[in-house]
Parts: structure tokens; C-alpha cells; sequence
């Protein structure tokens, strides 16, 4: 009884908190309507702008989310935070400074904290070299919402909670160098502490465990081995006549803990196995829209042959993509996806659980429509993923309103369902969520 | 050579005198001067630009870019960049793009914060341009080929011509009909009209400047009638004969930006 008080009295507590902030917003947009300039660009002197190196700006958001069904997590709110953004950047002839960092109070963990998004330095010692060095986002590769080559660091809690996508890309400590050799690049980046992605611990969403085959939230409990190692990715790419070619490498670990310590004299806990791989991907436009396939091969370096239970197993992983526009405002865009596992046999043959095994290919369809109306002011979204093979989903949409250069607002939902709890999709079942945030810029 | 261009451009300016005196009476010629005056100045130019985006509310957004151009050749295809800086939230964003008179553009958006080189579909060029009410047609030119032109009339000022699109469903207005100067071949009014004969949308040339010799689009307004909304663009710094590199034009640029050649 005593814990249900207290849950009642957090979620009242969460409430008001949220409440405040969305009518504190609110009233600043009331005040914005108000304004009134009488001239048509403002008091903007465009002809005697000053110029300056340096470029200050930022934004403060106000996101809540709820989740939709009965959840063991401690918070019944998937979302409930208010974000100050800074970003300071300075331009020099020889280099570019970046930095962006934010505070922010979330109230789902209880915690204020500082958190530094980018902070780097690029410059080109010659003319056919950039580099940057410090905490930056790196992205590559063809997916839509599906990532092949890219193992650079994602932050699933975030995809799932409904925060703004620029979140789904979570930053590194690395340095990048880029060469430009005629129509050619290569790229090379070092991250000389591996960043993992930013996965579920339990303690916003919940996930399913093999050991206990259940639905678990540990949070705290969740004890996640770190590794401190380098790990590496390069890029050599392309453009032929607007045929975009690329070819990949990594070097490094799984991004998520799917290992099983195995030292007899401490506590099982999971890790990052070591992991390297190798693909290509093309991209160009076709029929009126645009054409992708991607293609990598994971190899599981302390797997090899896939007998080990505690380590997964490499993977062969496929896309092909499609989009283009159906008619005015409305772009369609699908992809198949084929995720095939490799030394199956061996996989179910050693596993404890082989009938919570993955199938051999694992195949995901997604799609993807966008309505932009009101001279693109407003959007709509729908991102639906759909496993034949788990029999499970994931429906994204989404709903945002830009009323001006500053305001914005948005809206959204994380709907996951599946016939079984051990699938990929099918696990966060109770996780599905409704969000809302109101973003104003400066 | 620098010297020996402003004594060309002379000899220029009296050659096309000369052909103001015989007037035009081909539609094609007169389209594919203004396609020429309009969008091929010189060899590569740059330009700082700002748009104002009024709805039917009267609420206002703004944009605030650098163009980069390189034509290959001329009349043929283009190389363009369009560097946003404002709003805050689209600072780093940039546009690419590869105008190809045969064949579809092919363009990229660059999303710093994701750091994501997303490619855009071809299909969509009468759509919006970040929000305003210029299509990515208007800012980098219709494909004269995608119309058949007559010749309406002439006056002392304008060549009045109409443009019938030759595939109906590739665009959403029925006509148009475009006001070009004798002068200059810039178009300085185009209307269009949907199957009812009536005006949807207008676009008007308000301010022109004589810059290197080429007579430069300093201000214009695009109108939509049913609503009243509009967007105003206008322009500075408008330079001609850069030199630009064919290197610059490329995903390199996206990422890390041509400093030099943006002031």
C-alpha cells in the first residue's frame, strides 16, 4: 500500500512539474502572438550586419511522455523533461570550433545533469585533408532507421521515448580524417574509447532476458562490463554520374552488451564482444525516386563458429530501399531488410533456450510516409516496422507543428506489438508510449 | 584577360542592342534567352540570400542562405549549393544539387545535426524550397523542355509568352503565361492559371542591378491568390566570374564548408 502512495504521489508529483513547464511555455507563445511588426523584415538590418567569428544559439524543450500499459519500470512516465540547449561555435579562416552541450532536468530518473553533445575542432592541414577532432556525431550508410555499417553509437532510449530524432545519434570521443583523392574519399575514424550505444537498462523501458525468460527492468542492477578499447571504422566513397558507391570497414566491439561474462569466480554480467565488419552500399536515383541497397557482414571475433551460447552470433545483414513522392506532399519510402545469423545450426544447437532463438533470416519491412502540408509547416509521419519472421512491429507517428521560426510543437508514439515476448519488437510491448514537446529556439 | 573582359562585355551590350532593334518573334529563342538571363549568368556566380515566408495569418518565418553556382555549360547542366544560416535550428544545413537538363537533379540535404547526407528524391521539384513559396523549380530554373511556348504578344516592353506544360500531370497549374523584357530577356512577371482560367500564383520581379555586366534579380515576391500568402526574396553580394572549382562541388563541401568562397 505504502509503494502505491507512493507511485500515485510521484506521478501527481510529475504532473505538476510538467504542467508548470508546458504553461510556462505556453505563456510564452501566448505573448509571442501578440507581437506585432509592422514591417514585413523586421528590424533586421540585413545591408549593415555585423560579422562575427563567433555564433551563439540554442533552444529550451519541454517533453512529457506516458507509457500505455501496465510497465514493471519504476516511472509510469516514458518522457518527462525540460532541456536547455547552448550551442557556441566560432569560425576562423583555418578552423571551426563546435561546441553544444545542454542541461537538463528529467524527471523519469530524477536528475538534473549537464550534458556536453558536441565539442570538437576541424580544420584541413592540406588541401586535399579534413580532420576533426573531439565529441562529434558520425553517420553513414544508406538505412533508413536501419544501420548496417553504421556502428557508430545510437541512443535507443531516446528513439524510443519520443525525443527529437537528432538523439537517436549519440556522440563519440574521436578523431575523423577524411582524404580526398580525385573523385574518391576515405574516411577514417578512431575512437580510442569504444562508445557503445546508449541501449535499455531498465530503468525507462524494460526488456526481455533470456535467463530469467521474462520481462525484466533492473536499472541500477543492471551491471554492464565497460570496455576502454579502440575501436575503429573507415569509408572509401564515391559518385559516379550520381551513383553514389561506398565501401566499409570496422573494427571493434558489438554496440550492445550481447555477451555473458564467463569468469567462474565473479557474477555473470554482460559485455561487448570484440567484433569486426566489412560491407558496401550503393545509392542513385531510379524511376523517379531513389534506390538503395546495403549490404555488411558482422563477424563476432570471439564466436567464430557460433558454438558459444554467451557470445552472439556474426550476422550477414541486407537492405534494399525505395522512396519517392506519390503525389504533391506525400513521400513513400520501403525498405526489406534480411538480418541472417550466421552458424544457425550451431546457435540453437548449443543454446539453453533454442525455441527463443532468432530465425535464421530474420526479415523486417518497414515503411515510411511523410505529408508535409501548410508550405511545410506541418508534418505528418508514420514509421511502421514489421517482422514476418518475429511477427511483431513497431508503428512510429508522429505530428509536428512549426507555427514559427522559434515555437514548434509535436506530438508522436512508440506502439510496439508481437505475438511473443522474447522477439525483437515484441519485448517492449509494454513500453508502448504517447509523447508531446514544445520546443522554442534562439 | 581581365582587362580585355569589360571591352567584351561593350561589344556584348552592343550586340544585343542590335538584336533589341530586329525583334524576336520565335517563341523558343525568346525562352531560351530569359532561361539564359535568368539562371546562366556568367560562368559560376555567388549570392547571400534571405527569404520572408508570410502565411494567410500574416505569421512571418525567415531564411537566410549563400548560393554557390557553376554552370557546365551553358543552357546545359548546373552545379549549385545553398548554405542555410538562418534560422538558428537549419544553421549548417546545406542544399546540393546537380541541375541536368536530360535527366532528373540529383540533390542532397545535409543534416549537421545527425550529420546525415540524406539524398532527396527527384520527383518532387514543385514543392516547396525550405518552406516558401518558391518551388525548387523557381530558385534553380524549369526545364524550358518541359513546355510548349507561344508567342502572345509584344509591346515596347515585354515579349508575352504561354507556357503549356506537355505533360499535364507533371504540374499543378494548367498554364503559364510569362512577361520578358526586351531588354534584359530577364522574366519580370509570371502567372499562373489552373484549368478554370483562373490566377493561382504569381511571381514578380521587383527590384533588378546591373552587376559585371549582367542585369541580376535583387528582389521578387511570389504571391498565392487563393490565400494571399507570400514569400519575398531578396538578394546581395551578388558576384559573377568567381573561378570557382568544380571540386567544391561535392559532399566534401557539405560537411566542411568552401569558406573562402562563401564571404
Amino acid at each position: 500500500m505504502v509503494k502505491v502512495t507512493t507511485i500515485v504521489f510521484k506521478s501527481i508529483k510529475n504532473l505538476i512539474i510538467i504542467a508548470t513547464s508546458f504553461f510556462i511555455a505556453w505563456q510564452g507563445f501566448a505573448s509571442e502572438l501578440t507581437k506585432n511588426d509592422d514591417d514585413d523584415w523586421g528590424n533586421d538590418d540585413w545591408g549593415e550586419e555585423a560579422i562575427s567569428p563567433w555564433r551563439f544559439s540554442g533552444f529550451t524543450e519541454v517533453g512529457y511522455g506516458y507509457l500505455l500499459q501496465d510497465n514493471i519500470v519504476a516511472s509510469n512516465a516514458s518522457l518527462s523533461e525540460i532541456t536547455a540547449r547552448i550551442n557556441l561555435d566560432y569560425s576562423h579562416q583555418s578552423f571551426e570550433f563546435v561546441s553544444k552541450g545542454e542541461l537538463i532536468y528529467d524527471d523519469v530518473i530524477s536528475d538534473t545533469y549537464w550534458q556536453t553533445r558536441e565539442l570538437n575542432i576541424s580544420f584541413s592541414p592540406t588541401e586535399s585533408t579534413d580532420i576533426k577532432l573531439g565529441r562529434q556525431i558520425l553517420t553513414w550508410g544508406t538505412g533508413d532507421y536501419i544501420f548496417l555499417n553504421d556502428l557508430f553509437a545510437k541512443n535507443w532510449q531516446s528513439f524510443f521515448s519520443g525525443r527529437d530524432d537528432q538523439y537517436l545519434k549519440s556522440p563519440s570521443d574521436s578523431a575523423k580524417g577524411t582524404w580526398y583523392i580525385g573523385n574518391y574519399s576515405l574516411d577514417l575514424t578512431w575512437t580510442p574509447e569504444f562508445t557503445p550505444d546508449v541501449y535499455l537498462t531498465g530503468e525507462r523501458f524494460s526488456f526481455y532476458s533470456p535467463q530469467t525468460k521474462g520481462i525484466v527492468a533492473p536499472a541500477e542492477d543492471f551491471h554492464v562490463q565497460q570496455t576502454n578499447n579502440a575501436q575503429w571504422a573507415t569509408r572509401i566513397a564515391t559518385n559516379k554520374n550520381g551513383v553514389e558507391y561506398a565501401l566499409y570497414g570496422y573494427k571493434g566491439f558489438w554496440p550492445t552488451p550481447v555477451g555473458i561474462t564467463k569468469n567462474s569466480a565473479l557474477q555473470p554480467s554482460p559485455y561487448f564482444p570484440q567484433m569486426n565488419a566489412w560491407g558496401a552500399s550503393i545509392r542513385m536515383a531510379l524511376a523517379g525516386g531513389l534506390f538503395n541497397v546495403e549490404f555488411s557482414s558482422y563477424s563476432s571475433i570471439e564466436d567464430h563458429e557460433g558454438k558459444d551460447p554467451f557470445i552472439a552470433n556474426g550476422q550477414n545483414r541486407f537492405l534494399l530501399g525505395f522512396e519517392r513522392e506519390v503525389f504533391k506532399g506525400l513521400t513513400a519510402s520501403v525498405q526489406v531488410y534480411v538480418e541472417q545469423t550466421k552458424n544457425h545450426d550451431e546457435l540453437v544447437a548449443h543454446s539453453a533456450t533454442p525455441e527463443t532463438e532468432v530465425d535464421e533470416n530474420r526479415q523486417l519491412l518497414t515503411l515510411r510516409l511523410t505529408y508535409t502540408a501548410l508550405q511545410q509547416k506541418l508534418i505528418y509521419s508514420l514509421f511502421n516496422f514489421y517482422s514476418p519472421t518475429d511477427k511483431d512491429g513497431y508503428l512510429k507517428p508522429s505530428l509536428t507543428y512549426r507555427y514559427s521560426d522559434q515555437w514548434s510543437f509535436s506530438g508522436g508514439a512508440n506502439l510496439f506489438w508481437g505475438d511473443k515476448k522474447h522477439t525483437f519488437f515484441g519485448q517492449h510491448q509494454q513500453n508502448s508510449n504517447a509523447w508531446l514537446r514544445i520546443k522554442v529556439q534562439f | 584577360m581581365k582587362y580585355l573582359s569589360p571591352l567584351f562585355l561593350l561589344i556584348g551590350s552592343l550586340f544585343s542592342l542590335n538584336v533589341f532593334a530586329d525583334e524576336l518573334t520565335d517563341a523558343n529563342e525568346i525562352i531560351n534567352k530569359a532561361n539564359l538571363a535568368a539562371y546562366y549568368s556568367a560562368d559560376d556566380g555567388s549570392a547571400q540570400a534571405r527569404m520572408i515566408i508570410v502565411d494567410a495569418q500574416g505569421n512571418k518565418q525567415m531564411r537566410q542562405f549563400t548560393i554557390l553556382r557553376k554552370d557546365q555549360a551553358d543552357l546545359g547542366n548546373q552545379n549549385i549549393l545553398v548554405f542555410f544560416s538562418r534560422p538558428t535550428d537549419v544553421n549548417g544545413t546545406v542544399f546540393r544539387v546537380v541541375k541536368k537538363v536530360k535527366n532528373d537533379d540529383d540533390r542532397w540535404l545535409y543534416l549537421p545535426a545527425l550529420d546525415l547526407v540524406k539524398r532527396i528524391s527527384a520527383g518532387d521539384k514543385r514543392t516547396s524550397f525550405v518552406g516558401a513559396h518558391f518551388f525548387y523549380e523557381d530558385v534553380s530554373g524549369r526545364n524550358p523542355a518541359e513546355d510548349n511556348f507561344t508567342l502572345l504578344k509584344t509591346d515596347d516592353d515585354f515579349y508575352t509568352l504561354k507556357a503549356i506544360p506537355k505533360d499535364k500531370k507533371s504540374a499543378e497549374f494548367d498554364h503559364y503565361i510569362v512577361n520578358i523584357s526586351k531588354t534584359t530577356f530577364l522574366p519580370m512577371q509570371v502567372d499562373y492559371y489552373n484549368s478554370q482560367g483562373k490566377k493561382t500564383r504569381s511571381l514578380a520581379v521587383l527590384k533588378t542591378k546591373v552587376i559585371e555586366g549582367f542585369t541580376s534579380v535583387m528582389h521578387s515576391k511570389i504571391t498565392q491568390h487563393n490565400d494571399g500568402s507570400y514569400t519575398e526574396m531578396q538578394f546581395r553580394n551578388v558576384k559573377y566570374n568567381l573561378g570557382l572549382p568544380d571540386s567544391i562541388f561535392s559532399e566534401r563541401s557539405l560537411r566542411n564548408p568552401p569558406k573562402a568562397w562563401l564571404k
